[in-house]
């Protein structure tokens, strides 16, 4: 993934996540070392396009990250949040995030927004994702947000 | 006099922020109704008063585009302000919702701000003498009878 779409991307899903959940996402270079990683239970989030260009995405939110988010999405308390609405605010969130992206990438307009689909992993090790060339990885102060995509 | 305002999203969460966000604005509100899809709010407004409708486009089954086409082309129902609230906002979207008129465009993601001064500008345009009769109410003027 070349410089210039994670800088993209990095300012685009910023927007996002301080506009709707008041989060500050923090860039990282390096993934942590394999004993350090957060595994466990995580919400996937996908969503792809296509028309003019083409891509997919997929995001992994560390389960406290997903639960936080929708915690200041709609404004309640952590006990009143259900895991069928962190799922939701995952999808969402992929929604907003890439349709962001896609306004920079494509402003003709071309391309079209697929509608995102989020699942819950009971035990995910983000240790997969390591080495692929299209991650981008986000600290948060949740853990990390984990986003794999390719553009063409 | 309040207004019956229709929220049509797929994302149920989101429906919930927009109902809260709207809810906060000071618009007086009298009825929440929501959809899934454009089809939902179809079946909606087939059967309810509604006075406002903040629309996504991007929905399975039928999208918000196609929903305004369809309002648009019935001569009851064209007289409802709709409001995008999309991450869908390059200028070709936004042409083509202004050709079957649209009121108002709101991009994803969104400060408050933003939807009450997009909320209130339709408001007023559509329904200025519901929002003058509300003022009168509040400041304890009578009416004639």
């Amino acid at each position: 993934m070349d410089e210039e779409l994670r800088r993209v991307i990095f300012e685009t899903f910023s927007e996002v996540f301080e506009t709707m959940f008041f989060t500050f996402l923090e860039p990282l270079e390096e993934a942590p070392v394999r004993e350090d990683l957060a595994c466990g239970r995580f919400v996937e989030a996908t969503i792809s396009y296509s028309g003019g260009c083409n891509g997919s995405f997929l995001f992994y939110f560390p389960w406290e990250l997903g639960k936080n988010i929708t915690v200041n999405f709609l404004g309640v308390d952590e006990d009143e949040v259900q895991d069928g609405q962190v799922k939701d605010t995952a999808a969402e969130t992929a929604n907003m995030a890439i349709g962001g992206l896609l306004g920079k990438l494509d402003p003709a307009g071309k391309a079209s927004l697929a509608i995102p689909q989020a699942r819950v992993l009971a035990d995910f090790s983000p240790e997969t994702l390591l080495g692929k060339s299209n991650l981008c990885m986000f600290n948060t102060e949740f853990g990390i947000l984990w986003v794999v995509g390719t553009h063409a | 006099m309040a207004f019956n305002i229709l929220v049509a999203d797929d994302s149920e969460t989101m429906r919930a922020v927009i109902k809260k966000t709207v809810s906060m604005s000071g618009v007086p509100v009298g009825e929440f109704h929501e959809a899934a899809n454009g089809k939902e709010a179809l079946a909606v407004l087939a059967e309810t008063w509604i006075d406002v409708i903040l629309s996504d486009i991007n929905m399975p089954e039928m999208g918000g585009m196609e929903l305004l086409k369809k309002i648009s082309e019935d001569e009851e129902l064209k007289k409802i302000p709709l409001i995008f609230i999309t991450t869908e906002a390059s200028d070709a979207r936004r042409e083509e919702a202004q050709k079957f008129g649209v009121a108002g465009y709101v991009k994803k993601p969104f400060q408050p701000e933003t939807i009450k001064a997009i909320l209130y500008e339709v408001l007023e345009k559509a329904y200025a003498h519901r929002l003058e009769e509300n003022a009168g109410e509040e400041n304890g003027e009578e009416s004639d009878f």
